[in-house]
C-alpha cells in the first residue's frame, strides 16, 4: 500500500469507481447482462466540506455511497481515504479485517427514520451499541456518552431509556445522527435524510447538520435528490445521471451557471415557491435510460435537446472547464444554459 | 332563492364547516375539524398541510371513502352537478347508486402512489374500461376505445399496446399518467389530485404538472391539488387553502398566500422551507417543535405551542374561528380578531 498518495486538503479521493450488478437467467443461471448502477464515477471529497450526490431514482447515488463505505464491493475502481492516523488506505480493495478499524471513522445516516431505529430497543441500546461493537465494555462510559450524544443533538437525557415509538419524526432523525456520532467519525454519509421529514421539520435537521459540521470538524458525502435541500446543506455538487457523475462544481456556480444540459433540466424542472416566478421550464421528453441497455455515445443524449452527431457516437470524459468545475459534456463550452438566479430576499 | 348554500355561479364544490372524527378507543381523533372552501370552475385549488393535517381526510370525506371508526360528524358538501342540480353528498347514503356515480364520473380521483393504486392482476384496459362501462352507457369495445383515447391525451406513447400492459411494466411517470387517464376517461367536472407527483422524481414532475395543466385547459376542469410541497402549489394553484391539525388556518388567492401571508404558520412554514433560490449553507429560521400526535392536540388554537405570536391567556382558552382580513383572504388567528 504505498503507491497510494493523494493531495493534501483531500479527505476520499475516488477514481473509476464502477458496481455491475449481474442479471441473471434461466435454470443455471447464466450471467446475460449487466446493470451498470455505478459506471466510472470519479470525485473527490475535501477535508470538512459537504458534497451532495443528486440525480434522480436509479441514478446510482446511494450505490455509489455504499461501495464507498463497503457496504457492497464494488466491481472496479479505486476509493482512497485519508485515515485519522495519516495513512491513506484504498477501500475498495481492503481485506474485510482491515475495513472494521476504519469503520468507526466513516458511519452513516439513513432516510427512514421509522424503518431504521429497532423498535426493541431503547435510546441507550441504540445509541450505544457502536460503542458496544468497538470495545467499549463499561456500561457506565457508555451511558454517559449517550447522555453526551443526545444533548448534543438536542434531545434530553432523561430520554434515552425510552424506546423510539415515542418519539415523532424529526426526534428519530436525531436519534439516528446521535448513533452516527457516537464513535466520533469523520467522514458521514447521509442518505436522504430529511426526505422523509416533514416540511417545518426538515430546516431543523439541516440546521443541526450544520452546526454538528461546524463543532466536529466533520466531512460530508449528502445524498439526495431535493434540489432545494442540496443547495441549502453543500459547498459542492454532484449530479448524476445513469450511473454517470455529469456535472460537479461549487454549489452556487453549479445552480448559477450549469455547464450540462442535464443540470440545466433538472434545475429548471423544480419548482420555485413563489407564483411570481412561474417560469417556461423545460420538460425532459421521454425516460431515463435503461442502466442495463443504455444508448451510445452520451446517456443522456436521447432527451438532450443540444445533442449532435458526436454526442450519438463518443462518450463524453469528465474535463476541467474552469477551476472545480467538471463536466462531462462534449459541447460544454459552446452552450448557453440557464441556471437559478439567488433570490435578492435573503 | 339562490340562496348561500350554492355559492357563485361557477363553484363546482362548496365545503362547509366539515368535521370528520375517528372514534378509538383511545380517544377521538379530530382528522378535520372544521374545514370550508370552495372549488370554481377551471380553477385550481392548492390544499397545503403536513402530514396529519386533515388533507387526505377531506379528500376521502368528500368522496365518502371514510372507512370506520371514522364519521362525519357535521357540515356540508355541495356538488354543483353538470344540470345545475345542486347535492349534498353528505346526506346521500355512502355506498347508494347516486354516490357511486358521483364517484368517478362527476369527480375524478389521482392517488399519491400509482403503484399501489393500480390492481397488479389486471390490465390497465381492464381498469381504464371497467370504469369507463360504470358511468358511460357503451359496450366493451366501445369502452376499449375510449380508454385507448384516453391514455393518448395524457401522451401515453403506443396506446394501443400499452393498454393491454400491466401497471406493473410502466415507469412511475407512465403509470401516473395512466392513473389520470382513468380518472379523466368519464369527464369528471373536478378532479382532486392527492399529492399526485410526491412518489416521481422532478423531472418527471415537471411532466406531469405541465400534463394537468394542459388538461384544465383543454376541458375547463376543475383541480383540487392537495400537497405539502410548497412549490408545486405555488406554480399550479389560483387558490391556496393552508390546514394544520384538521383546520383551515389560511385561505387566499395564490399570490397573496406567498407574499402576504397572514398566520403565524403558514409565515413560519414559508421562511423554513430551503429554496432553490436562496444563498447556500445559511441557517434557516425553523418551527420549534413538532406536529402533536392526534391525541395530545392542543386545546385552543392547535398551533399555538409552536407559535412566535402566541398571546396567553387568549389563544389556549378558545379556537380562533376563520375570518376575512380583507376583501379575498381568510386567516384563523387572534391576531386578527382583535382588530375588528
Amino acid at each position: 500500500m504505498t503507491t497510494n498518495s493523494m493531495p493534501d486538503q483531500l479527505l476520499l479521493d475516488v477514481k473509476g469507481l464502477k458496481k455491475y450488478f449481474p442479471i441473471r437467467r434461466g435454470l443455471l443461471q447464466k450471467v446475460v447482462g449487466y446493470v451498470k448502477a455505478v459506471d466510472d464515477v470519479t470525485f473527490f471529497l475535501h477535508q470538512k466540506e459537504t458534497l451532495s450526490l443528486v440525480g434522480e431514482s436509479g441514478c446510482g447515488k446511494t450505490t455509489t455511497s455504499r461501495c464507498i463505505l463497503r457496504a457492497i464491493s464494488p466491481t472496479e475502481g479505486s476509493v482512497l481515504y485519508r485515515g485519522a492516523a495519516g495513512g491513506i488506505v484504498d477501500m475498495a480493495g481492503l481485506h474485510p479485517s482491515g475495513l472494521q478499524a476504519l469503520r468507526k471513522e466513516m458511519q452513516m445516516i439513513f432516510q427512514d427514520p421509522f424503518a431504521s431505529l429497532n423498535p426493541r430497543m431503547t435510546l441507550l441500546d441504540i445509541v450505544g451499541e457502536p460503542l458496544l461493537v468497538h470495545g467499549e465494555k463499561s456500561a457506565s462510559v457508555r451511558t454517559e456518552r449517550v447522555a453526551e450524544l443526545l444533548r448534543l443533538v438536542g434531545l434530553r437525557a432523561e430520554y434515552m431509556r425510552r424506546y423510539p415509538h415515542a418519539f415523532s419524526g424529526g426526534q428519530r432523525q436525531r436519534i439516528g445522527i446521535a448513533r452516527a456520532l457516537a464513535l466520533n467519525p469523520r467522514l458521514v454519509v447521509a442518505d436522504e435524510p430529511v426526505s422523509a421529514l416533514d416540511v417545518s421539520v426538515q430546516a431543523q435537521i439541516l440546521n443541526l447538520m450544520l452546526d454538528l459540521q461546524e463543532q466536529m470538524g466533520l466531512t460530508y458525502l449528502f445524498v439526495a435528490h431535493d434540489l432545494s435541500v442540496v443547495r441549502h446543506i453543500s459547498d459542492r455538487v454532484a449530479v448524476m445521471y445513469v450511473g454517470r457523475i455529469v456535472e460537479t462544481a461549487k454549489t452556487e456556480e453549479l445552480f448559477a451557471r450549469p455547464l450540462h444540459p442535464y443540470t440545466e433540466a433538472l434545475l429548471s424542472a423544480v419548482p420555485k415557491p413563489d407564483p411570481r416566478m412561474r417560469s417556461e421550464r423545460i420538460v425532459l421528453q421521454g425516460e431515463v435510460a435503461d442502466p442495463a441497455n443504455p444508448p451510445p455515445g452520451c446517456y443522456f443524449n436521447p432527451r438532450c435537446a443540444y445533442a449532435e452527431e458526436e454526442c450519438r457516437s463518443r462518450t463524453p470524459e469528465q474535463r476541467e472547464i474552469a477551476p472545480g468545475h467538471f463536466v462531462s459534456c462534449h459541447r460544454a463550452e459552446n452552450l448557453r444554459l440557464r441556471g437559478v438566479v439567488t433570490a435578492a430576499r435573503n | 332563492m339562490s340562496d348561500m348554500n350554492t355559492g357563485k355561479a361557477d363553484t363546482i364544490l362548496s365545503v362547509r364547516d366539515l368535521k370528520t372524527y375517528f372514534f378509538q378507543d383511545e380517544g377521538t381523533v379530530k382528522a378535520v375539524d372544521g374545514a370550508s372552501f370552495e372549488v370554481q370552475a377551471g380553477k385550481t385549488l392548492g390544499i397545503v398541510g403536513e402530514s396529519g393535517c386533515g388533507k387526505s381526510v377531506t379528500t376521502q370525506s368528500i368522496l365518502r371513502l371514510v372507512e370506520k371508526p371514522g364519521r362525519i360528524v357535521k357540515g356540508e358538501i355541495f356538488l354543483h352537478k353538470a344540470d345545475g342540480e345542486v347535492k349534498d353528498l353528505v346526506q346521500l347514503p355512502q355506498n347508494g347508486p347516486e354516490m357511486r356515480a358521483v364517484r368517478g364520473g362527476d369527480i375524478g380521483l389521482v392517488f399519491q402512489e400509482p403503484m399501489t393504486s393500480f390492481s397488479p392482476v389486471h390490465t390497465i384496459g381492464d381498469q381504464i374500461t371497467e370504469a369507463i362501462m360504470l358511468h358511460l352507457p357503451v359496450n366493451k369495445k366501445e369502452a376499449r376505445k375510449i380508454g385507448i383515447e384516453a391514455l393518448r391525451s395524457v401522451g401515453i406513447p403506443k396506446p394501443e399496446r400499452r393498454i393491454d400492459e400491466y401497471s406493473f411494466e410502466l415507469s412511475g411517470g407512465l403509470r401516473q399518467r395512466a392513473m389520470i387517464s382513468v380518472a379523466l376517461s368519464c369527464k369528471p367536472r373536478l378532479l382532486i389530485a392527492d399529492e399526485p407527483t410526491t412518489a416521481l422524481d422532478v423531472t418527471t414532475q415537471a411532466q406531469i404538472l405541465d400534463l394537468l395543466r394542459k388538461l384544465q385547459e383543454e376541458n375547463g376542469m376543475a383541480i383540487m391539488l392537495i400537497t405539502h410541497n410548497l412549490g408545486v402549489v405555488a406554480e399550479m394553484a389560483d387558490e391556496v387553502v393552508v390546514m394544520y391539525l384538521g383546520r383551515v388556518v389560511e385561505e387566499g388567492p395564490v399570490d397573496d398566500i406567498f407574499h402576504n401571508p397572514k398566520h403565524p404558520y403558514t409565515r413560519a412554514l414559508l421562511q423554513s422551507i430551503p429554496s432553490i433560490d436562496s444563498r447556500p449553507r445559511i441557517k434557516l429560521p425553523t418551527i420549534s417543535g413538532s406536529i402533536p400526535h392526534p391525541y395530545n392536540r392542543p386545546s385552543g388554537c392547535p398551533f399555538y405551542p409552536r407559535c412566535e405570536s402566541y398571546i396567553k391567556g387568549v389563544c389556549e382558552k378558545a379556537e380562533p374561528e376563520l375570518t376575512a382580513v380583507n376583501d379575498h383572504q381568510k386567516v384563523s388567528c387572534f391576531l386578527y380578531e382583535e382588530q375588528k
